[in-house]
């Protein structure tokens, strides 16, 4: 795998900036996508909002001045062009996020990109009853099993809180999955 | 207290003892219920694939949109330097007038903001509000006049003093 210093500088410059970019795209396209959709559900909505967020970190890579990692720089711009998705088609149906996430769980059965059973239907709603930060917080250590330090330059949060986070996500969750069987 | 010592008050149900291995098993072989690893998400057939091709496609459509602007953007900066410029030099040589006083204001704009601010009120009630015991007639004239061209015009424009009805002190 390409060193993340190369690929900044390879991505800085003009004559370099195409194939890097294929490079960037490739190294990150999976983890991005999937982390992108445990926010959204819905497999076209991920696409959109990983292109977006391909775009973005196209656009921007100019101003990128290495202060995070690169990776952390670019799951910050998937997480928020996936909130700001969210938040925009809630505007546009003119419903809460609350009543959206209930839609969204609604279209999940139907979605053929969904082959989950009636348990990891349940986990489902589950995450989506957390709070946002829980929520983002619970997806990216238990299914994308990055490290706290990680999640914690993404988030911009201390571990300690994180910590907390995770702890009373998986306390709710485990509880939610309990009831009823 | 021998008698105290030797009796146990508290009792089991019966065969108690004997179902409690049994029982106990039975409970740890039930399973915890875990949260699932897999979350039942896929995606289309050699969708990761098409990735890089698709947001290529979409950066080079956007590339071809913004080229026909670059030239005119030119012109807007240079206009928009020029007009900043200018504008800089007009603050400055304002800068130098002296600052605006109540006299500036045209009376039109002070009746206009009355007429504007103020309909709500009668006169009566803003009579209410200005001290008009305290007003002269001469706060409301242009200009002052001194007794000798009142004198000047009570002459040329009266047929006798007498007509004024005017009272003497004496």
């Amino acid at each position: 795998m390409i060193a993340e210093d190369t690929l900044v500088q390879d991505l800085q410059h003009p004559e370099t900036l195409s194939q890097a970019f294929e490079v960037l795209v490739d190294t990150y396209k999976q983890r991005l996508y999937w982390h992108i959709r445990r926010i959204v559900l819905n497999h076209d909505d991920a696409d959109d909002v990983l292109q977006n967020t391909f775009i973005k970190v196209y656009k921007n890579i100019k101003g990128f001045k290495g202060e995070s990692k690169l990776y952390s720089w670019m799951y910050r711009i998937a997480t928020n062009e996936a909130l700001t998705f969210l938040k925009s088609n809630a505007r546009k149906l003119e419903i809460g996020s609350g009543e959206l996430q209930d839609r969204m769980l609604g279209n999940l059965k139907a979605d053929v990109y969904f082959e989950g059973d009636a348990i990891q239907l349940k986990l489902q709603k589950a995450i989506a009853k957390l709070p946002e930060k829980q929520k983002l917080v619970f997806n990216m250590k238990y299914f994308e099993e990055l490290k706290y330090t990680e999640i914690s330059e993404i988030l911009e949060t201390s571990v300690g809180g994180l910590k907390a986070s995770y702890h009373l996500a998986v306390k709710k969750i485990e509880a939610y999955l309990k009831e009823d069987t | 207290m021998k008698e105290l010592n030797n009796k146990n008050p508290f009792k089991t149900p019966e065969a108690y003892f004997e179902g409690f291995s049994e029982r106990l098993m039975k409970k740890l072989s039930e399973k915890e219920i875990d949260i699932p690893n897999n979350e039942g998400f896929i995606v289309p057939n050699s969708y990761f694939e098409g990735v890089h091709k698709n947001i290529r496609q979409r950066l080079d459509a956007e590339d071809t949109k913004v080229i026909p602007l670059h030239p005119f953007k030119k012109y807007y900066f240079a206009a928009a330097s020029i007009a900043a410029v200018t504008l800089v030099i007009l603050m400055f040589n304002q800068n130098t007038s002296k600052e605006i006083t109540f006299e500036d204001i045209a009376n039109t704009d002070i009746e206009n903001y009355f007429e504007d601010n103020w309909s709500d009120f009668s006169p009566y009630e803003i009579a209410e509000v200005v001290p008009v015991d305290e007003l002269e007639i001469r706060d409301f004239m242009s200009n002052t006049l001194n007794d000798d061209i009142i004198l000047n015009y009570l002459d040329n424009n009266t047929d006798e003093f007498e007509e004024l009805n005017l009272e003497y002190d004496e």
